[in-house]
């Protein structure tokens, strides 16, 4: 019964708090560049815009893609909450991202199509560095399951710190920041102009903007899993971390792909591969 | 005070073209390549310059008359002759690039190309 | 991937602000061929000066584009003066120049703000714009005018700008001197900005040459072309050299457009310093122009020629720009041949093109 809560609970407030995060990301980066930037509820005004704009798709297996991109996004967090195993919350999150691709293939346009090579590329930069977080979990742990490792008494940033900041580099990515926001970014200023979101539009562009915000809450609670046995550390870090990828996007180009690539894959073998052989040697 | 510095030369088609030649050899670069419409015709000018202005080269030509392009020579002359033969409507061979007309979608064929009126103007 | 997918760019397009259309033929992600098409912003202005007196003629120069268009116009005036030979009051001239070089801050931060963006480094895309505003802050304070000046006329210029004020132009770039050296070192020293500007679009010195580029893309490749050097104005009595770099990469143009700051720092308080008493405009006298004349000015995106040719009435025979852009859009092709797509946007916006100049 008290999953089934916290799930219910995750589906109600992680887009809330997802949309007060998008809301705080472009206030806070209205502030480094000196502007004054929009209200902080702008995300929920633009999404719900978008729900009311006439719906033109390109393609109509577009909308089902988009349909099992959110489902699935929603999926995996409601198994992290819920408790379950690791492995199982990050395949889904990978499934997910699967749909979003499938989307952008489905129309045909070139933008949309570089966008979704792009994304696949970018899925192979970051899916190394989060399997070795979920191993190194267990590791320490013994155990996949979310319920298990938030139960842990030590806090595990101590024994995972490459792990941690390995994870925090391909973060940036996942979190469509620059210099890694390769298939899409916030503001279409780019070559491919929305990535993998240029044909998306109205109630489907609003459907991936409330994923992205499930997803982000997601990612931020991996990074509070770290501190699971301090909560209030927990959310300190999550903060910092939030905050210094909004600084770094604001402040840095964004890097073409195969920097990106390389890079990612230099800090999952150093970071963490490093980390697990200390690991295993202690 | 830029005056001096341009020598106007009137030649005819062939001889100009062996002149681009030696230009090209000389190390000179193309400034620019415009038409004027005259009573008698049409003049085009091609200017060159060697690190500063220096030569405009100008034969005069008819309507109907081809003009052999230079773009062979100096590849950048591609986009003033498609200009002129857009606007100008006159007609240049072997463009290494040719838009075929389409380089400026102009409401009115060749607008630059008509005789004018008077030489009153205005509305 | 493998197969050739052609990307279609601009003319509307969001990180590519001018109507420029270009069809990239692309394999993976490489840039095998572009080809450029264009007429959107086609306005025929050249064909309005048979139409439109001399003397008024300058206020559609200066609307040939936006950012250069105290260069058109003061480009426009010089040849006029030129073919009737007029001399104009020396105060005139002056303050011509100082204009146009405020005018050319104003385009390199400009364009150094649209780079940022291209790259994606929004704060220092803000901070280049706030620059540029103080700059066009004097600007409309003395001659009325944030984009269009309106200063230039035949003759002279429209307005003088009295000592105070001008002793206050001068003094503006004390403070704004730390922010140019700041933005300064970002965009040559920043490790993600140096990666992505080194070393793409390379053009050679002898391709920049063969292609007639000009401006920032052949200083950048290693040809001291700068017009300014003709001496017109008076330029002749300010003590300045071309800047150039060698490399030819993004990151040498990107230089060269940053020292040009500087120096126009320099020559705004040299001329300022320089600057005599007396009159700046004159009665225009004579007949109307008879003749023909080009004028070579440098713009701040390159060389600008302009073509005079009058008739002896007060409607000119023939008006011809030929501005940078125009000779630039060969080397951009070339710079565009085997490039990454993720630099294209980067390698159009680094020969600074304007379309509205180059379509006129």
């Amino acid at each position: 019964m008290k999953t089934v809560l916290t799930i219910v609970l995750f589906i109600v407030a992680a887009p809330l708090a997802g949309g007060l995060m998008a809301g705080l990301d472009r206030k806070a980066g209205a502030w480094m560049q000196s502007r004054v930037g929009p209200p902080l509820l702008q995300p929920f005004y633009d999404v719900a815009k978008l729900f009311s704009k006439q719906n033109i798709a390109v393609h109509k297996s577009q909308k089902y893609y988009v349909l099992c991109f959110l489902v699935f996004v929603i999926l995996s967090g409601a198994l992290f909450v819920a408790g379950q195993d690791l492995l199982l919350v990050i395949f889904a999150l990978t499934l997910a991202d699967v749909f979003l691709i499938l989307g952008a293939y489905s129309v045909r346009s070139p933008y949309s199509y570089v966008g979704a090579e792009r994304e696949l590329v970018q899925m192979m930069a970051y899916e190394p560095m989060v399997i070795i977080t979920a191993i190194g979990m267990y590791m320490v742990t013994k155990s996949f399951s979310v319920a298990d490792i938030a139960a842990f008494e030590q806090n595990l940033f101590v024994k995972l710190p490459g792990i941690f900041i390995g994870l925090l580099f391909v973060l940036t990515g996942k979190l469509r920041k620059s210099p890694f926001d390769l298939s899409m970014s916030h503001h279409a200023h780019q070559e491919i102009v929305g990535g993998v979101l240029t044909e998306f539009s109205g109630a489907e562009l609003a459907m991936v903007k409330i994923a992205y915000w499930y997803q982000n809450v997601f990612l931020l609670g991996l990074v509070c899993l770290f501190f699971a046995s301090a909560f209030w550390l927990g959310v300190g870090a999550v903060m910092l971390t939030f905050f210094l990828e909004v600084f770094i996007d604001n402040n840095s180009a964004r890097l073409t792909w195969q920097f990106t690539l390389a890079s990612s894959w230099i800090a999952a073998a150093v970071l963490g591969m490093g980390n697990l052989v200390v690991l295993i040697f202690i | 005070m830029a005056k001096e510095l341009i020598v106007f030369i009137d030649m005819e088609i062939p001889e100009m073209l062996t002149r681009v030649e030696a230009l090209k050899l000389e190390g000179y670069r193309l400034m620019q390549i415009h038409c004027t419409r005259v009573e008698s015709g049409y003049e085009i000018n091609y200017t060159f310059a060697l690190d500063l202005p220096s030569q405009n080269l100008r034969i005069h030509i008819d309507r109907e008359q081809e003009i052999p392009s230079i773009s062979g020579i100096f590849p950048a002359a591609f986009l003033y002759e498609n200009e002129i033969h857009d606007l100008f409507g006159l007609n240049i061979t072997d463009m290494l690039i040719d838009y075929h007309g389409r380089f400026y979608r102009t409401s009115v064929p060749a607008p630059f190309g008509q005789a004018k009126k008077d030489t009153g103007g205005g509305e | 991937m493998g197969e050739r997918t052609v990307i279609p760019f601009g003319p509307q397009h969001p990180v590519l602000l001018e109507p420029l259309h270009l069809d990239l033929v692309i394999e993976d992600e490489k840039v095998v061929k572009a080809m450029p098409s264009w007429g959107f912003v086609h306005r025929g202005l050249e064909k309005l000066a048979e139409k439109r007196d001399f003397i008024e003629f300058p206020f559609v120069a200066e609307r040939i584009c936006g950012v250069c268009s105290h260069s058109h116009g003061m480009a426009y005036t010089q040849a006029i003066e030129a073919l009737m030979s007029l001399e104009i009051p020396v105060r005139a001239k002056y303050l011509r120049t100082i204009l146009a070089e405020f005018s050319r801050i104003n385009s390199h931060l400009l364009w150094l703000g649209l780079l940022a963006n291209a790259l994606g480094f929004e704060s220092l895309f803000m901070h280049c714009w706030k620059l540029r505003e103080k700059i066009l802050d004097i600007v409309e304070e003395t001659t009325g005018g944030r984009v269009i000046f309106g200063a230039c006329r035949v003759g002279g210029v429209n307005r003088d700008i009295d000592a105070p004020t001008l002793a206050r132009m001068s003094r503006l770039f004390t403070g704004m001197e730390k922010g140019f050296r700041e933005i300064d070192g970002v965009f040559r020293k920043d490790y993600t900005v140096q990666k992505r500007l080194q070393e793409t679009g390379a053009l050679s010195r002898a391709d920049a040459h063969l292609l007639g580029a000009v401006g920032p893309v052949a200083k950048g490749s290693g040809i001291p072309c700068d017009m300014r050097r003709l001496g017109y104005s008076v330029y002749n009595e300010l003590d300045f050299q071309a800047v150039v770099e060698t490399e030819g990469d993004s990151y040498a143009r990107t230089s060269v457009r940053i020292k040009e700051i500087f120096q126009s720092v320099g020559l705004i308080q040299q001329a300022i310093a320089k600057i005599p008493a007396g009159e700046v405009s004159m009665k225009i006298t004579g007949l109307p122009p008879v003749g023909e004349h080009f004028e070579m000015v440098e713009q701040p995106r390159g060389e600008a020629v302009y073509y005079v040719k009058g008739n002896g009435t007060r409607f000119l025979e023939r008006f011809r720009v030929r501005n940078s852009t125009f000779a630039n859009i060969p080397a951009l092709l070339k710079i565009l041949e085997g490039c990454e797509l993720s630099d294209v946007p980067m390698l159009i916006l680094s020969i600074d093109p304007c379309i509205s100049c180059a379509e006129r």
